[in-house]
């Protein structure tokens, strides 16, 4: 599902976020990105999605070669991929719903198919009865439940999270983090980058641990392995 | 593009002229009196060279009879006349049809007909075609001098003026066609720029969930393409309106001036700025999206 070969980053500034990264991983997989602040997990995130270019290497997404799309084929990468942040980023001028419909409006879909589809995820997440509600309205992890949804919506091959549960407290924590479980079961490929110890320790997931821009620990049923 | 999308730029767009409502109005104001203004011109230039058009096919001599010259005095001068160098062709004008061609030109200005009364002020007249303009300069003063002959007038230096004026208009009239355009693009694009930035956020989740370039575009340029045109609409309008009471009030003093009739020619006139308005709506946009939206 991603590749990544001899792959490196070096920001304009001159800042070597990632020097010769070499992953893959698998359709259905979960895995955590982890290591200390600066190490380049954000950035492994945002090459996926080419927010960004790599300086060297090559990167697949399930085949496709991402630093070889024109501009215009970048959108149809993107309707593969479902995107969480730390800070949910939603609109706080429409409802839930709104905000979910959303993503499915603007790659043109009838609109039939996206009351169906919308009320289908918000209820998935457990939001059924919260659509009407705006983002004001709602709790950080009901927020971020919407943005999961919006993330889902289009039935992503592969969810990737920048610290979805960033701002959460770890009961809400752990609702995430079973609706990503949930999602993951469904099929969707995983990558999602933390500093949650108790919660990458407890999954026991695959582990990535990147320092300095480099990988320093590759583990299937890995755990956080640093301390507080 | 599905029925489901058109409607979603539509109710994008106007949410977002809406949401900017006083910039939106800023803009089309701005449209609307550069049209405007654009529009009074364009009919001007074209008036006066309808009017010099007009006044150089009456390259003729009207030859004006004192009002005791005899009939057989005026045939006397109607020969003297047939037989001068030059002259092409000669019609005489009696005071009855003279009045007539005045009244067929005055049309519905009654009251004008009514001032003046039972009297028919015309003088019968001749009216002389000769075969070039400079013609004219050696014969009036010969004509002059004829027994009976109260003047003989033309309008040949009068036309020369009148197609000197509208070199000039022209000139002046590009730079200022071309000055009103560029502060028209300036101030949509000024306006979109606001609209992008307003909505970047909304901007970025669209890339996040992969909108087309095009998806994105588009309410933003439907958005400078109305704005463009509702301002050259409310400029045609106003042009209209203004073309016929500046025709009614020439009309009411200057029964003879030749004005183009506003119909069809502000129906074209209009046709073409709403067109105008709305071109220049959507390249104001285009020029905001290629610097401020990094799609
Ligand atoms: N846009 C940028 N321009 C220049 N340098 C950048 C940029 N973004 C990140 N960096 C640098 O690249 C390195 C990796 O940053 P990155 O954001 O990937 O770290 P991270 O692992 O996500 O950290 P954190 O855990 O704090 O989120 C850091 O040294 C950072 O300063
Ligand atoms: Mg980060």
């Amino acid at each position: 599902m991603l590749i990544m070969k001899h792959a490196s980053k070096i920001y304009a500034g001159g800042a070597k976020a990632l020097q010769d990264i070499n992953v893959h991983i698998k359709p259905g997989e979960f895995v955590f990105l982890v290591g200390p602040s600066g190490a380049g997990k954000s950035t492994f995130i945002k090459l996926i999605s080419r927010e960004i270019e790599l300086t060297s290497g090559q990167i697949f997404v399930d085949g496709v070669d991402v630093m070889k799309l024109r501009d215009d084929e970048i959108p149809y990468l993107r309707r593969q991929l479902g995107i969480v942040f730390q800070d949910y980023r939603l609109l706080n001028d429409r409802t839930a719903f709104e905000n979910v419909a959303f993503a499915m409006q603007v790659i043109e879909t009838p609109s039939k198919k996206v009351r169906e589809r919308v009320t289908e995820v918000l209820n998935l997440v457990g939001l059924g009865d919260r659509g009407d509600n705006y983002p004001g309205e709602m709790s950080g992890g009901e927020q971020q439940r919407v943005a999961i949804a919006r993330a889902i919506v289009n039935d992503p091959l592969l969810v990737i999270a920048d610290e979805p549960t960033g701002n959460l407290d770890p009961e809400t924590s752990m609702e995430i983090m079973n609706i990503f479980t949930e999602i993951n079961k469904r099929g969707a490929t995983i990558i999602m980058a933390t500093h949650d110890k108790t919660m990458v320790d407890y999954m026991r997931q695959r582990v990535i641990a990147i320092e300095d821009g480099r990988i320093v620990r590759d583990e299937i049923k890995g755990v956080y392995g640093y301390e507080l | 593009m599905s029925f489901s999308t058109k409607w979603y730029y539509l109710r994008e767009t106007f949410k977002s002229l809406k949401r900017n409502s006083l910039m939106s109005i800023a803009s089309v104001s701005t449209v609307a009196l550069s049209i405007l203004v654009l529009g009074l011109f364009l009919t001007m230039v074209l008036n006066v060279n309808n009017l010099a058009q007009y006044l150089e096919n009456q390259v003729q001599v009207t030859v004006y009879m004192e009002d005791s010259a005899t009939a057989v005095q005026r045939r006397q001068t109607e020969q003297q006349l047939k037989i001068m160098p030059g002259v092409m062709e000669v019609k005489g004008v009696t005071k009855e049809q003279a009045l007539a061609n005045f009244k067929k030109r005055l049309r519905e200005q009654q009251k004008l007909l009514d001032a003046l009364g039972e009297e028919n002020p015309f003088p019968y007249s001749f009216e002389i075609k000769v075969d070039k303009p400079e013609r004219i300069q050696q014969i009036v003063p010969k004509i002059e001098q004829m027994p009976g002959v109260e003047t003989a007038k033309f309008g040949q230096e009068v036309v020369e003026h009148i197609f000197q004026l509208t070199r000039i208009l022209r000139i002046g009239g590009i730079l200022l066609i071309v000055m009103l355009a560029i502060a028209t693009l300036f101030i949509i694009s000024n306006t979109i720029r606001l609209t992008v930035f307003a909505r970047r956020r909304e901007v970025s989740i669209m890339k996040y969930v992969g909108a087309t370039n095009w998806f994105i575009r588009w309410p933003f340029l439907l958005e400078g393409m109305i704005m463009g045109f509702v301002g050259a609409l409310v400029a045609a309008v106003s042009l209209f309106k203004i073309y016929d009471a500046v025709q009614e009030k020439i009309y009411a003093t200057l029964a003879f001036f030749p004005l183009l009739p506003s119909w069809p020619f502000m129906g074209y006139l209009c046709a073409g700025l709403v067109a105008v308005g709305t071109i220049i709506g959507a390249a104001g946009s285009g020029i905001s999206l290629r610097k401020f939206l990094d799609v």
